[in-house]
């Protein structure tokens, strides 16, 4: 197996060749890259990948860091059911 | 003196930008797409994406969006990247009988109208799927809806306006603009230097009335914000996009019998399977400003509107959430236009929540408007930005 097969993103299963080919092809934001790929947008929202993205995005673009527009962070934390977002008193 | 950069200039990197900018340049026009951002940065990634004729008003509003499915199954042919288009049609659900009278009658309206709707049974629903609450008595069906990715289709879109010639620049702030009255070039500053460019063409979603703005222009567009929340993978749920029939009540203005709260925060339940074997639930509606945070008041209540409608979805796990700002205007109908005091100057904005639906139809129209062709597409009085012009309104 080359290295490049290797899994970046987890959850979306998007390996670090698909990642640079993307980054290659488009020099594009984190969050571009984020969108065209997957990577991050799965059940961790990045806590694994993340900062992988980023450094791609800096090796392999050559922008200059840190880049106009960041990958952002959503809420909820963590995943969190339908029901207990639904509740009316949770704080 | 002066020298033209580009013929048409296209402020505004979202998808209708991106659309005239396909359509522009494969017609062989010189253009250049500028945006403040990046690609999609804007409205165009904080939505969901479908090609819906179900909720739109029969008649010219409806059959301006059966146009844009024919131009979006074509464009699913001819573009190089893939933008996950499908076309399962899609679903309005009732949960009372008020709503399944109002129901029968929009059916007949479009059918009228010459579209492919129909009314379903509290056992077509159940069919449609097993999660549906028991209580619900129907709803009603438009076949050829269709449903994309939303900014992988302006991706894919940039990416075939490139192929045909199209200059982007990203990261590319409009300061000012003005027009020359001798020569009526628009010389537009921006924060990457000044282009002068023969048209230009407003694509600035929510920001269009800024852009308009530094040419005296009123464009009566204010943001609308929206919610969306992503749902983890799970069993599947349905196999497309289901809305609650209130949501076209909530979508005009109308009054709808439900609680306070989501009444308060216009939230009616639309449910969107994606490629990604995740869903998107909504929505929400609410004049805030251009706030796009994302407020958990208003994500609980569309989680309990959720599981009124699908009870068994209390289990699931949402993911995440986000808000975007949708170009609202005062009659629910884009301005796709020129403007009758400025030359060459041309706005195409103002389609609230129906920017990914009709970004194609806008994209071929304003390119035919460009084009001046005495035959269009679809009728583009509807749609004129001098409906909103005091003066022109009276002269009409």
């Amino acid at each position: 197996m080359s290295d490049r097969k290797i899994i970046i993103c987890r959850c979306e299963e998007v390996t670090l060749d698909q990642l640079v080919d993307t980054a290659e092809s488009y020099r594009c934001s984190s969050r571009e890259l984020k969108l065209r790929t997957r990577a991050g947008m799965g059940q961790c929202a990045g806590r694994t990948c993340r900062a992988l993205v980023d450094e791609i995005v800096q090796k392999y673009t050559n922008e200059p860091t840190p880049h106009d527009i960041p990958l952002g962070y959503q809420a909820p934390i963590r995943p969190i059911t339908f029901s207990l977002m639904g509740e009316k008193d949770h704080d | 003196m002066e020298r033209r950069n580009t013929e048409v200039l296209i402020i505004g990197g979202g998808v209708i930008g991106a659309s005239i900018g396909y359509y522009a340049a494969k017609s062989g026009i010189e253009v250049t797409i500028i945006d403040k951002g990046d690609i999609a940065c804007g409205t165009s990634s904080r939505c969901d994406g479908n090609i819906l004729a179900i909720d739109k008003e029969p008649g010219f509003d409806s059959q301006m969006s059966l146009e844009s499915q024919k131009l979006v199954k074509q464009l699913s042919k001819e573009l190089d990247l893939e933008f996950e288009y499908r076309a399962p049609g899609s679903i309005l659900v009732c949960e009372s009988e008020e709503e399944m009278i109002a129901a029968q009658s929009w059916v007949d309206r479009q059918k009228k109208a010459g579209l492919s709707f129909k009314m379903l049974d509290r056992s077509d629903i159940k069919q449609e799927s097993p999660y549906f609450a028991d209580d619900l008595l129907g709803g009603l069906e438009c076949e050829t809806d269709s449903t994309i990715n939303p900014y992988l289709f302006t991706y894919s879109l940039f990416h075939g306006a490139i192929h045909y010639g199209a200059k982007v620049k990203l990261r590319c702030e409009v300061k000012g603009m003005r027009r020359n009255s001798e020569t009526g070039l628009f010389h537009v500053n921006t924060d990457q230097g000044s282009i002068i460019a023969k048209k230009v063409v407003n694509a600035g979603g929510v920001w269009a009335p800024y852009i308009g703005n530094m040419l005296d222009l009123n464009i009566p567009i204010k943001p609308r914000k929206g919610h969306i929340i992503v749902a983890s993978r799970n069993m599947p749920v349905g196999m497309r996009k289901v809305m609650e029939f209130g949501y076209l009540m909530s979508k005009f203005g109308k009054e709808r019998t439900v609680d306070e709260e989501t009444d308060k925060y216009g939230v009616a339940l639309v449910f969107e399977p994606t490629e990604s074997q995740n869903f998107l639930i909504g929505s929400s509606r609410e004049f805030v400003g251009f706030n796009t945070k994302v407020d958990l008041d208003v994500v609980n209540c569309i989680a309990r509107r959720t599981i009124r409608f699908y009870p068994k979805i209390a289990d699931f796990l949402l993911i995440r959430t986000y808000a975007g700002l949708r170009p609202w205007t005062p009659d629910h109908l884009p301005i796709v236009s020129p403007v009758e005091q400025i030359p060459n100057y041309y706005i195409a904005a103002g389609h609230e929540g129906d920017g990914i639906s009709l970004a194609a139809i806008t994209g071929k129209l304003m390119t035919e408007l460009l084009q001046e062709k005495s035959e269009t597409i679809i009728p583009t009085h509807p749609i004129r930005f001098s409906r909103f012009q005091n003066v022109s309104t009276i002269q009409t």
